[in-house]
């Protein structure tokens, strides 16, 4: 038995994930790669918003604003760049990873609603507009005053170290 | 046609507002709010009025959501009399002619053979089966759900399954009515899988989600031979605990427990409960952000059990689980012990189990290894022909496409009193 527990533990060091974020977190971009938005509803009382805490409400784990309103995610077409960096920056997940993560849960019931898919920032822009809860991502560019940009870590889109950056990343 | 009758009655909360703004003229503070307040009436009725133009013009319809919208001024009115927004794609709840429903569908054909004789529990496929070579059907489960409102969902599981007689049965699995009001408190109605451990709550019944071919023995459904109440009927709650970056979860259920009065009845008490007393589970677990994938806690079951010819017995179940998941690579494990005291004796019967689970992802492929074990007295009272079983499972799944997969499994299964089991199984997983 003993034997087997050694065996197996020299199995799951040698296999384990070299770096516990090895997806995510990398801050500090150039600033010069354009930037994603985080925008809500201008309804929504919340104005910043920890990496962590944003990052949950894209898993579906958090489900309701402060204010007790639901949480409308709104994701961008997989053909969209910006949906390839929340892949790559929030949720550090292929595209397939995160269609089965939604499908797990909503099955095992923890992920009340999975996001919703619209073609363009157009339409995400709108949507925002239109829904108290929503929250959504475009780029800073494509921002206007109809949607309220959230603060990331205390960070917009122009600061320096803001997070969500088109291009690669340092590193990769 | 509603924007109609809402314009009107702006323009009345307008004239009011005036009115009474006059009134409190000499209040130079108030009146500035006033003033602000009826602004910022106007621009809803320029919005109200192009909303209307578009209206009759045929263009996008209102929606659901375009209504919350007006409920809720954004700062900007002025973009929205110029371009009304259009409603993407919130779903129209109250037009009765869509249906809410959504549905998945699992299933999985298995091929297997072991040297097992007799009826007996196959690891190959985490169920029942025979002693020859066989295709199996496995469990074809349509999983529905229904948004019916902002807080309530619908949410059932409904399983065909072959039985080990080749017919077909059907099985409500799941039959909740969910209610979700914040983070912290959600709580749900019906059928449910009891929280005991971590396995039970986070695969259901597909084993398309699953990375091996079936469940760990000590998961396995009441009526593949299990020795927990996998499924129950009742009500459990579920939320957050305001924990920081613990990330610390509660669950509470208390439901009708299982049936015991004969092996023969069925295990799960849909609709008469055998006695008065109810079944009763806390579970606790956390899920630091320090340490992404990683969840640990442990949870505590009782029930009251009354079978006929023995004394009345008290059920525990104590489990407790740490599992790191990401995407690439995972590492179950969980550990219980089944505890049933009869009472009126010193009579004490301990069934403990464990399994420990790894695999780690390669492009398409995922090897993996499962090691499980039980042991149970051979004259327990509520599952005797259990007994002792442990042993390692080893295979390989490949995703072909993010619908399909394929498994090959070699199980090894060592029991009290018998010859050891080798099996082989080959499955076929998918969702639809």
């Amino acid at each position: 038995m003993w034997r087997l527990a050694n065996i197996l533990l020299f199995v799951i060091v040698a296999l384990a994930p070299s770096g516990l974020d090895s997806y995510v977190g990398v801050v500090g971009s150039p600033a010069t790669e354009p930037a994603l938005a985080i925008i809500v509803n201008h309804a929504n009382p919340v104005e910043n918003f920890s990496y962590e805490d944003l990052r949950k409400i894209f898993l579906g784990e958090r489900s309701h604003w402060p204010n007790g309103r639901r949480i409308t995610l709104v994701m961008l077409d997989p053909s969209q760049p910006e949906r390839k960096v929340v892949l790559r920056d929030i949720y550090g997940m292929s595209e397939k990873d995160l269609n089965n993560h939604f499908i797990q849960g909503v099955f095992s019931g923890e992920v009340f609603v999975s996001p919703k898919t619209l073609a363009n920032s157009a339409d995400v822009l709108k949507f925002v507009f239109n829904v108290p809860g929503a929250i959504g991502y475009v780029l800073a560019s494509d921002v206007d005053s109809s949607v309220k940009v959230l603060r990331v870590d205390g960070r917009l889109p122009d600061d320096k170290d803001y997070r969500f950056r088109l291009g690669a990343r340092p590193g990769n | 046609m509603v924007a109609e009758h809402i314009a009107p009655m702006a323009l009345l909360l307008v004239v009011a507002m005036l009115m009474a703004g006059s009134v409190r003229a000499q209040q130079a503070s108030v009146l500035d709010s006033d003033k602000q307040t009826i602004e910022l009436l106007v621009r809803r009725i320029d919005q109200l009025e192009a909303r209307i133009a578009q209206l009759e013009s045929g263009k996008s319809p209102a929606s659901g959501a375009t209504a919350t919208a007006a409920a809720s001024p954004p700062a900007e009115p002025a973009r929205a009399a110029q371009e009304p927004p259009t409603e993407p794609s919130e779903p129209q709840r109250a037009d009765l002619s869509k249906t809410l429903l959504n549905i998945r569908g699992f299933g999985d054909i298995t091929f297997h053979r072991d040297t097992a004789k007799g009826e007996h529990f196959d690891p190959g496929i985490g169920t029942l089966t025979g002693n020859t070579t066989s295709f199996s059907l496995g469990q074809l489960d349509m999983f529905v759900t229904s948004d019916i409102s902002d807080r309530f969902k619908f949410l059932s599981e409904i399983v065909f399954e072959a039985g080990l007689d080749n017919s077909f049965g059907v099985d409500v699995e799941r039959y909740l009515l969910q209610y979700s009001p914040s983070d912290y408190f959600n709580v749900s109605v019906g059928r449910y899988h009891t929280a005991i451990g971590y396995y039970n709550t986070a695969y259901h019944h597909s084993t398309w989600l699953q990375t091996t071919t079936g469940r760990p023995f000590l998961f396995a459904f009441e009526d593949s031979g299990g020795i927990l109440p996998i499924h129950n009927v009742g009500v459990s709650a579920t939320g957050l605990i305001p924990s920081g970056g613990l990330g610390l979860h509660y669950v509470a259920e208390v439901g009708n427990g299982r049936s015991s009065s004969s092996p023969n009845v069925e295990a799960v008490q849909n609709r008469v409960d055998e006695n008065s007393g109810k079944s009763f589970n806390l579970a606790l677990y956390v899920r630091p952000s320090a340490v992404r994938g990683l969840q640990a806690g442990f949870s505590v079951y009782h029930d009251h059990l009354t079978p006929i010819g023995l004394p009345n017995i008290s059920e525990n179940i104590f489990a407790v689980h740490a599992v790191f998941i990401r995407p690439s690579f995972e590492w179950l494990n969980e550990t219980l012990l089944v505890r049933h005291a009869l009472n009126g004796t010193s009579r004490v019967f301990e069934t403990p189990g464990f399994y420990t689970q790894l695999s780690k992802r390669f492009g398409s492929y995922r090897p993996y290894f499962r090691y499980q074990y039980v042991n149970a007295s051979d004259v327990e009272p509520v599952f005797p022909q259990v007994g002792l079983m442990h042993g390692p499972s080893f295979g390989l799944r490949y995703d072909p496409s993010e619908s399909v997969t394929l498994k090959l499994q070699y199980d090894y299964t060592d029991l009290r009193h018998q010859t050891p089991i080798n099996g082989v199984a080959t499955q076929l997983g998918f969702t639809f």
